[in-house]
């Protein structure tokens, strides 16, 4: 009876072993067993997706993707080291220390270079060199050049050395051009030989990037480009920018900023030059937003074109500071029309004076004064607007001829086209629509961000700045035969608690044509030496753009002078 | 008692079928990693090539290169433009 009961003890602790044995083979290292056996059939890929190419109105790809090669070698199979460095450093331009520096490594594998243009893979690889071999990548590719280059970003390394986009349209859409990576299992015969890629579901494939449409028209960016460039360097200013826009629909035209940069080779450049200043620069906007203020006291009934100016007589003293004019000629009992024609700070003084801070303040929120337009770009800012209790009789005062506030371009460019629109405010908007890799199309559609002014407003306010523009004092820039409306703004930069004597921004607003507008368009010059008056600046560069724009747009002169 | 020995001998029959089948696609598919291989190699030298094809049409067809060749060529900008004006309407002559 012993016996079987040994036996039967015996028995169960060999089961038990075995069960236990059984249990962390299937249970605990099921997982991992299962990961050992599929590597034994098939390997492991991962699909890496194609980041989607960003294109221009044309349908032109100004960011697209390009193959190169990364060229590498294993040190233990090169032979004549030296010779092939040398071949290597000419055919390349490397510097041949630093490719015999990496063939003298003890390794398997060391990287050469990366970037290896295709004309220059098949010269090397005609040479037959043992132990180099090249590697295909995939980078981003701007045909364009620095064209658009603070609008479009660039495309860097993250901490984990993957491509993602930076700044601009690049960074702010960057999930989306990025796509979705993907993984497979490759299945191999005996000898290694690819059978089949098997995927666990659809989605397993990952999705290629989308590619995304621009409202930006190529030869409006282009143009606008040179002319800013040649404006720059004609008036001795220390950089600038361009925005054109469709005061309609809100969508940007173009968008130029300079100095810029090459977004292909971003490392080489200081990080200043990656931002798009016409959405991350403060500045006091100066007469440029005199129409504004106008507009809201027209608005509201406060005044007309024809309402007397009777504190025009010279300089107005307010909380004690005395306020002038920009020239120091002063025009008594002047109307509305003529304080915007001569662009008349004591003029605007009254203005802002008649609106009070209350209406001041509301109209400052209704054209999104202080509050980031949404535009799709990354790095947008915008400035506070102080608190009520915080303002003094003289912020309102030189408020009305737009000093003492700060503004971002892209923010007056907005308020300001709606009176290029009826008074309806247009959300700015760089892309235009998106596809996917499958071919689908989502439009990106217009955005009302409100209506600051009434219609007719807008309409009595546009035959203002086009008295501006035909009387003021950039008249000799203008173009005869179209009816453009426009204002010139020399706008005093301040520094430590005063203004600066000598330096000024210099810019000019306005749209074309008057009664129908295609675009509104706001050129800036920062610090221009040969003249510091937008209108001596600025607007001849506004003027000479608008007339190939106006040309394009196949609107011919009216013969009226 | 006939029918269960011809119900066996027809699962036997599908039994062999099935086996061989197997063995006759597991042989094709075996064999056809090579040309499957090569097919793979195939497009993606092709889709490789495309790229480089179009990375050279962009090149060429940028504004920013069109306009360097037009400057080298001698073309200069035209500074004045000529609108030719709409005639009266023929009821208005």
């Amino acid at each position: 009876m012993i016996r079987y009961r040994i036996v039967l003890i015996l028995f169960t602790l060999v089961f038990g072993v075995i069960g236990l044995r059984l249990f962390y083979w299937q249970v605990v290292k099921a997982a991992q067993l299962s990961e050992l056996g599929a590597s034994q059939y098939g390997n492991a890929i991962k699909i890496e997706p194609v980041r989607g190419e960003i294109e221009t109105s044309d349908g032109f790809p100004i960011a697209a993707n390009k193959i190169s090669y990364l060229l590498y070698a294993d040190p233990q199979e090169v032979k004549n080291k030296g010779e092939v460095a040398s071949y290597l450093s000419q055919s390349l331009d490397i510097d041949e220390a630093s490719i015999s520096a990496q063939l003298s490594q003890d390794l398997l594998w060391v990287p050469i270079a990366h970037g290896v243009t295709p004309d220059d893979k098949s010269k090397i690889e005609k040479q037959n060199i043992l132990g180099v071999g090249f590697t295909e990548q995939s980078e981003r590719y701007y045909p364009e050049a620095s064209m658009a280059a603070n609008l479009l970003g660039f495309v860097g390394k993250d901490e984990n050395g993957n491509s993602t986009g930076y700044f601009g349209l690049e960074g702010y859409y960057d999930r989306l051009l990025k796509g979705k990576e993907g993984s497979a299992v490759e299945i191999h015969d005996a000898v290694g030989r690819p059978i089949l890629a098997r995927v666990n579901n659809k989605d397993s494939f990952g999705q290629d990037g989308s590619t995304l449409v621009l409202n930006i028209n190529r030869s409006f960016q282009f143009l606008a480009e040179q002319k800013l460039k040649e404006g720059i360097e004609k008036y001795g200013a220390s950089g600038g920018m361009i925005g054109i826009m469709d005061p309609h629909t809100g969508a940007i035209l173009a968008m130029a900023n300079y100095p810029s940069f090459d977004p292909a080779k971003y490392q080489d450049f200081d990080q200043d030059v990656f931002k798009n200043t016409l959405i991350s620069d403060l500045y006091e906007p100066g007469s440029t937003f005199k129409p504004l203020v106008m507009s809201a006291a027209f608005n509201e009934k406060l005044l007309t074109p024809e309402s007397r100016c009777p504190i025009c007589i010279g300089p107005v003293s307010v909380g004690g500071y005395d306020l002038h004019t920009w020239d120091d000629k002063y025009f008594p009992n002047s109307t509305m029309l003529q304080v915007i024609q001569h662009s008349d700070n004591t003029g605007m003084v009254y203005v802002a004076q008649k609106l009070g801070l209350d209406r001041m303040l509301e109209y400052l929120n209704k054209y999104g004064i202080g509050k980031i337009t949404g535009i799709d770009l990354e790095g947008e800012t915008a400035p506070e607007i102080m608190s009520k209790s915080d303002w003094y009789s003289v912020d309102l005062a030189t408020t009305g001829f737009g000093q003492g506030i700060n503004v971002t371009p892209i923010e007056l460019m907005t308020a300001f086209a709606s009176i290029a629109n009826g008074g309806k405010m247009m959300q700015p908007e760089v892309a235009s629509s998106v596809k996917t890799a499958d071919g689908r199309v989502t439009k990106i559609q217009p955005k009302e961000l409100g209506q600051p002014m009434s219609e007719t407003t807008a309409k009595v306010m546009t035959e203002v700045l086009v008295n501006a523009v035909n009387k003021g004092e950039a008249s000799f820039a203008r173009l005869k035969g179209y009816r453009i409306a426009g204002k010139t703004g020399t706008a005093s930069i301040p520094v430590a608690g005063h203004y600066d004597p000598t330096q000024t921004i210099a810019s000019f607003i306005g749209f074309a044509p008057a009664d129908d507008p295609k675009y509104v368009m706001f050129v800036i010059l920062n610090r221009p030496t040969a003249a510091i008056y937008g209108a001596e600046t600025a607007a001849p560069i506004f003027f000479n753009i608008s007339k190939d724009l106006l040309t394009y747009y196949g609107i011919p002169p009216n013969g009226d002078e | 008692m006939k029918k269960p020995i011809y119900l066996i001998g027809a699962l036997i029959a599908i039994i062999i079928t099935l086996f061989v089948a197997k063995t006759f696609v597991s042989n094709r598919i075996s064999t056809s990693g090579v040309v499957l291989g090569d097919a793979q190699e195939q497009i993606a030298d092709y889709k490789t090539q495309n790229a480089i094809l179009r990375q050279k049409i962009y090149a060429q067809s940028s504004l920013t290169y069109i306009s360097q060749k037009a400057t080298k060529e001698g073309f200069i900008e035209n500074s004045s433009t000529l609108a030719v004006s709409k005639g009266l309407p023929l009821a208005r002559k």
